[in-house]
């Protein structure tokens, strides 16, 4: 908790694996990303001036803000790490399944990794509950406004879109295909709640979701999940995202790929870090915006 | 003291601790409660009662909320996909310095003291608590937009929130809408006799009904109320 938010800006990577992707899939998005990762860049981009005396104080207005506990700004912040770590760690075990697959005395391992579709789907819609409970927290309003989030849905913009774009492109067309949006509901109503509970990040978030049991939990993920569809939707067919077109676009960042859209998934998962990364630049935006009319 | 009973109390200590430093400690941060200056939360108004005070919208414009906490309301005013401006209240209870630099103010507007900060922000300070505040984004907004975009706030209804100050406020409505001169501040006002009677006693009704309304809607504004 010791680290602001507005810190924890300031250690993004400025190139990297999770950099260039997320350049690839901006190039997807109108409007495009930038990725900033000086607080000062950003209090002058919200502020409409480069004032130091007026950058001090929105900065350490700032700081009081995200160290304030009830607050929210660093409690989502630890929402995306939870996600984010158990995405690696997962990741990370099918990258490990994929090369233990292909040796004779440890091929047994493949056995103990969750690579099924129904995870799959259930990983992403803790993703989107995460999204969903980090906007709670974030934006101050009632924990399970799902009409809210909904509605806000349509207003993201330029960083939030490419991060929306990253989720759909990242853990919904390339693991699950390009159906996956209309399949995601069937997927979910498979879970049982043994399996969500081998999610390292739904151990991490299930004191935050409301409702008590797995069962309820997993009702509050589908309801969710089915607010977000409706828009990811149109958002996809708007913008045409498809399996393909994500990874040409990953292509002309990252470099030639050869393997299948499931291996590129892992891939993905394993070793980069997009939706931690852009939940920190969506944080820190706002947290600005309010330290700027604040002080 | 018997043997018995100073081990009982000894072990009831340690399991105490214990569940106390398992339970407590690391969630400390996730406990609801408390505001950013740790005021307490019934002397500061929440942002429900602030979201009804903004700006309507005009013709081919978009108001959307982007942030409600306990003393804060927040919305950008849109105008198709570009946002034009950050609309904000924030109640200075939580920063009392961001109240201090409203001291030195030389002009006004409705009455209440106006500050400019930097080249796209103004703040108006209502009712010695509330900071109404505009900033241009994007291609940014002229002086002259971001006055009027402070002027179409609901003001009013917003001194009335602070029933302390709402009284001191009558008497400058009722005198002129706006004191440009710089000697004149929002206190200048204060001695000089309202001329119509009649007047500031229907405003005072309209006062007192803004501020029933303000009472429905949220449980407790001030320790006063």
């Amino acid at each position: 908790m010791s680290t602001t938010v507005l810190e924890r800006l300031e250690r993004l990577p400025h190139r990297n694996l999770t950099v260039l992707a997320l350049r690839g899939i901006s190039t997807l998005v109108p409007g495009g990303w930038t990725n900033i990762t000086s607080a000062e860049a950003m209090i002058h981009e919200v502020l409409g001036s480069a004032d130091p005396e007026l950058t001090r104080q929105v900065r350490d207005r700032a700081d009081e803000l995200s160290r304030a506990r009830h607050e929210g700004y660093a409690r989502a912040l630890s929402l995306y790490d939870a996600v984010n770590r158990s995405q690696k760690a997962a990741g990370g075990l099918r990258v490990l399944a994929n090369v233990a697959g292909a040796l004779p005395l440890v091929k047994r391992l493949t056995l103990f990794t969750p690579a099924n579709e129904t995870l799959q789907a259930a990983d992403l819609s803790l993703k989107v509950a995460a999204e969903m409970l980090a906007f709670t927290q974030v934006n101050g309003l009632p924990g399970d406004s799902f009409g809210d989030f909904g509605a806000s849905l349509t207003e993201y913009t330029s960083e939030a879109r490419v991060r929306m774009a990253a989720l759909v492109c990242f853990d919904a067309f390339l693991p699950l295909g390009d159906q996956a949006l209309q399949r995601l509901d069937g997927l979910l109503g498979r879970v049982a709640s043994h399996e969500l509970r081998q999610l390292p990040a739904y151990v991490g978030m299930a004191p935050l979701i409301p409702g008590r049991g797995d069962q309820a939990h997993l009702s509050f993920l589908r309801r969710s999940v089915d607010q977000w569809v409706g828009w990811a939707d149109g958002f996809a067919s708007q913008l045409g995202l498809t399996g393909q077109r994500t990874v040409r676009a990953l292509e002309t960042t990252i470099g030639p790929w050869h393997g299948g859209f499931e291996q590129l998934a892992i891939f993905l998962d394993a070793f980069t870090d997009t939706y931690a990364h852009t939940g920190v630049q969506a944080v820190a935006r706002r947290l600005v915006e309010r330290a700027a009319a604040e002080i | 003291m018997s043997r018995r009973l100073s081990w009982g109390l000894g072990l009831l200590l340690i399991a105490g601790l214990v569940l106390g430093g398992l339970f407590v400690l690391p969630f400390r941060s996730w406990l609801p409660g408390g505001t950013v200056a740790d005021v307490p939360n019934r002397l500061v108004v929440n942002g429900t009662a602030l979201n009804r005070l903004f700006p309507a919208p005009e013709a081919g414009e978009k108001l959307v909320f982007t942030q409600e906490k306990r003393g804060f309301s927040q919305a950008r005013l849109k105008q198709g996909d570009a946002v034009r401006a950050l609309l904000s209240i924030s109640d200075v209870t939580t920063s009392p310095a961001s109240r201090a630099k409203f001291s030195s103010s030389g002009s006004a507007l409705a009455g209440w003291p106006l500050v400019e900060q930097g080249d796209q922000s103004s703040a108006l300070l209502v009712a010695d608590r509330f900071q109404v505040k505009v900033i241009g984004q994007g291609a940014g907004l002229s002086l002259d937009e971001r006055h009027e975009l402070l002027g179409a706030f609901n003001l009013q209804a917003l001194a009335a929130l602070n029933p302390a100050s709402a009284q001191k406020a009558l008497p400058q409505k009722a005198q002129a809408p706006s004191l440009p001169t710089p000697s004149q501040g929002a206190r200048a006002s204060l001695a000089a006799p309202s001329p119509a009677a009649p007047a500031s006693a229907k405003r005072l009704a309209a006062l007192k009904a803004a501020r029933a309304a303000a009472h429905r809607e949220t449980a407790v504004l001030t320790p006063a109320a």
